[in-house]
């Protein structure tokens, strides 16, 4: 799968978690998913991340994203859209 | 439409029974052991499978997914025991019982409940034993298995509550499968004696309370165990 549509997929989940929680933003590359910065809370990530997960395997991507490798890395994938790419990109 | 259910160690004794139960109820019913189940019902599919595995739950549950389009229940059933004096167990057997009853909870869990957070609606039930609040003698690996999955149940249910998704569980008193054929009469009867109700269970006292935690009346039932007996 190309990495723009692997973004795709992320941006669309999360906009219909935005959508869902009332939250009105401009969603890009660089849009936050956690820390003070980001408008979703750890729960929000959860369902983001699996609902990621879920669109994935929609189209025969079958991939845990919350393995140990993404919990131990000094950098968290899950900081923003981009860094989910990223991580998401290199296990396809 | 119908409600679709799935149990783990499903080819015999316990899980077999609810198996078979809740397709007379009219539910899809999808089951899991290792070895072949000789269970045919036109509602019935059987999936062969080691519960501590975690790949292949994953892929069988996004395979029931994909085909189904829902789950509603989960009834983690499936469970191992030893019985032995812990200075004589070796640790392979503590690795094994921990597998099936920690882990295989664990993965089913997991996997159904990132499922049934999307739908908003769920049920999951664990199994544990009297043998945990009894602290009996000769059971210390497995009723510590169990005290894993009880702790694990009770967490989830506070991660999952927001969801619409209930995790209980129900602690049957021995039953006469083959889980437990092998502990000598004597130990059993004794078992029965501390009980509240000095008598053995039977399989419908087991659905009686799975029905109460299944039921979509018992949404704000959650995190809760039913020990039968009378044993708390
Ligand atoms: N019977 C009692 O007195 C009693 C009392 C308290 C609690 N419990 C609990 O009730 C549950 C059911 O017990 P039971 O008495 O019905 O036991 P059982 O008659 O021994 O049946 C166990 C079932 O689990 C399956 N199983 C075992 N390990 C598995 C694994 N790693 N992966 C997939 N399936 C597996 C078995 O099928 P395969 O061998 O084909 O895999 C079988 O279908 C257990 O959790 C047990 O701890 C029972």
């Amino acid at each position: 799968m190309e990495k723009s549509r692997v973004k795709d997929i992320i941006i669309d989940s999360f906009n219909e978690l935005l959508e869902t929680e009332g939250i009105s933003v401009e969603v890009n590359g660089n849009t936050a998913l956690m820390g003070s910065d980001s408008v979703i809370d750890s729960l929000g990530l959860v369902t983001l991340l699996v609902d990621i997960e879920a669109r994935l395997s929609d189209e025969d991507v079958e991939i845990s994203i919350l393995s140990e490798k993404a919990m131990s890395q000094k950098n968290s994938p899950f900081l923003n859209i981009e860094s989910l790419t990223e991580f998401i990109s290199e296990q396809i | 439409m119908s409600r679709i259910l799935l149990i783990t160690g499903s080819r015999k004794g316990i899980g077999r029974y609810l198996a078979e139960y809740y397709l007379k109820k009219d539910y899809v019913v999808i089951g899991f052991s290792r070895s072949e189940s000789d269970l045919t019902h036109a509602n019935y599919k059987h999936i062969l499978l080691d519960v501590a595995d975690e790949i292949a739950v994953s892929k069988s549950v996004r395979a029931i997914f994909k085909e189904y389009k829902r789950i509603d229940y989960l009834i983690n059933n499936a469970g191992i025991a030893s019985m032995n004096h812990f200075l004589l167990t070796p640790l392979s057997i503590v690795s094994k019982v921990f597998e099936t009853n920690f882990k295989g909870t664990f993965n089913f869990s997991r996997e159904v409940g990132k499922i049934m957070s999307r739908q908003k609606f769920g049920r999951i039930i664990n199994f544990t034993t009297v043998a945990r609040p009894l602290n009996l003698e000769g059971e210390a690996v497995y009723a510590a298995s169990k005290s894993a999955v009880e702790t694990f149940t009770r967490v989830m249910a506070k991660e999952l509550g927001h969801l619409g998704i209930t995790c209980n569980l129900i602690g049957p008193s021995p039953i006469k499968t083959d889980l437990i054929k092998n502990i000598p009469k004597n130990k059993i009867d004794d078992l029965i004696q501390m009980q509240a109700i000095p008598e053995f269970s039977e399989f419908k006292d087991v659905s009686n309370v799975t029905d109460f935690f299944l039921s979509d009346e018992s949404k704000m039932i959650t995190g809760q165990t039913i020990y039968l007996s009378g044993v708390n």
